[in-house]
């Protein structure tokens, strides 16, 4: 799953999705079908706006579907794959876990979850680690001051 | 097993193609993890697999993109067959329609792959020999015409599939061989790794398979 989520797309295949979007939007309403398959390329470029435009096309193809729509677990898995690539790890979870109501069995959608469940604790863990090296950085301040104030009395 | 970075002298891309429902996770399942993967969903987009193989005593990982068969997938996956050295085209032998489908993927195949890509033809499902739609003589006969390579498998047990991907990266290994396939180019979907320093074990083995039909 490691290896999907770090896949980029070619740029030329979003030039060729996107001049399809684009032409189609000069001349009335965009299909799903292009709308997704642009979504699709711009969730896998290396750009974070490119990732962002992306999650935003396939958000409102979400909203648009019917709940019966077979296409809506697709649009899951990759907002999931989106904003894991952003790195909004909650809301990609959010998403995982609604494709997983819909096909509980579904083993992408299973090793997804566990991806995005592994880098939030890693993530975390790195947060703490960061808030713990602050508290060390502010103790040896003290620390300094504390022996320089000694030093000074002296 | 001893793991290091480079535990293997190449890297051979693989892509597997064919209609919705053939199995083409399943194969890869079945090579990948030994086991069958019942009451598979379709799969969204693409999948991913490795296993290391032995061809000549030469260690080469397998990089398996697995492409999803429903047709709203297939124009974005198209730029998957991209620098795929090896192509497995999926067809099953339980439903006609399938395998009338092959010359639509076997374009596909042509046009956006090199020329050294080499394609194999895959019967998949031979385990369901009382629902047959297709007989082994009519895709020999369309696999040769074509000059692709061809076995009837099951990944419900297993049988062939082994010899389906390993036959396919003998064949590669083979043009690397005799130079008709150019690792520097572009697109080869080869890499050759650096070798790394071996323990002394250079007697010529045979490739490895495992001979596992349960």
């Amino acid at each position: 799953m490691e290896t999907i989520i770090n896949d980029v797309v070619d740029p030329r295949d979003i030039k060729k999705f996107e001049l399809i979007y684009l032409d189609q939007q000069r001349h009335g309403p965009v299909s799903e079908k292009t709308q997704f398959e642009y979504a699709w390329c711009l969730v896998r470029s290396r750009y974070l706006d490119d990732m962002k435009k992306g999650v935003a096309l396939l958000e409102d193809l979400f909203h648009k579907s019917r709940p019966d729509d077979s296409s809506r677990r697709d649009y899951l898995f990759y907002l999931a794959i989106g904003y894991t690539k952003t790195k909004e790890y909650e809301t990609a979870l959010k998403y995982v876990k609604a494709l997983l109501k819909i096909e509980p069995e579904n083993h992408q959608a299973k090793e997804l979850k566990k991806l995005i469940n592994d880098k939030l604790n890693k993530e975390g863990f790195l947060g703490m680690a960061i808030v713990g090296g602050a508290t060390i950085a502010v103790v040896g301040g003290l620390v300094g001051l504390g022996i320089a104030l000694a030093k000074k009395s002296s | 097993m001893a793991a290091g970075p480079y535990n293997y002298s190449y890297i051979f891309k693989y892509i597997i193609i064919g209609d919705m429902g053939v199995g083409k996770s399943c194969l890869l399942h079945q090579f990948t993890e030994k086991k069958f993967m019942a009451d598979c969903p379709h799969t969204i987009g693409v999948e991913f697999g490795t296993r290391i193989i032995e061809v000549s005593g030469q260690k080469i990982k397998l990089q398996i993109w697995d492409t999803a068969g429903q047709e709203r997938f297939r124009a974005v996956t198209r730029s998957y067959y991209r620098g795929a050295a090896g192509a497995l085209m999926v067809y099953d032998i339980t439903r006609r329609s399938t395998y009338n489908h092959l010359s639509s993927w076997l374009t596909d195949a042509r046009n956006l792959t090199n020329p050294n890509t080499v394609i194999f033809l895959i019967g998949n499902k031979s385990d369901l020999e009382a629902q047959r739609d297709v007989t082994y003589e009519e895709a020999k006969q369309f696999a040769d015409e074509n000059g692709l390579m061809f076995l009837e498998c099951s990944a419900k047990t297993g049988d062939n599939v082994e010899d389906a991907f390993l036959d396919t990266a003998k064949k590669i290994y083979q043009n690397i061989q005799d130079g008709s396939l150019d690792l520097n180019a572009a697109e080869s979907g080869v890499q050759h790794k650096p070798a790394t320093p071996r323990s002394a074990i250079s007697t010529d083995q045979a490739p490895s398979k495992e001979g596992c039909a349960c």
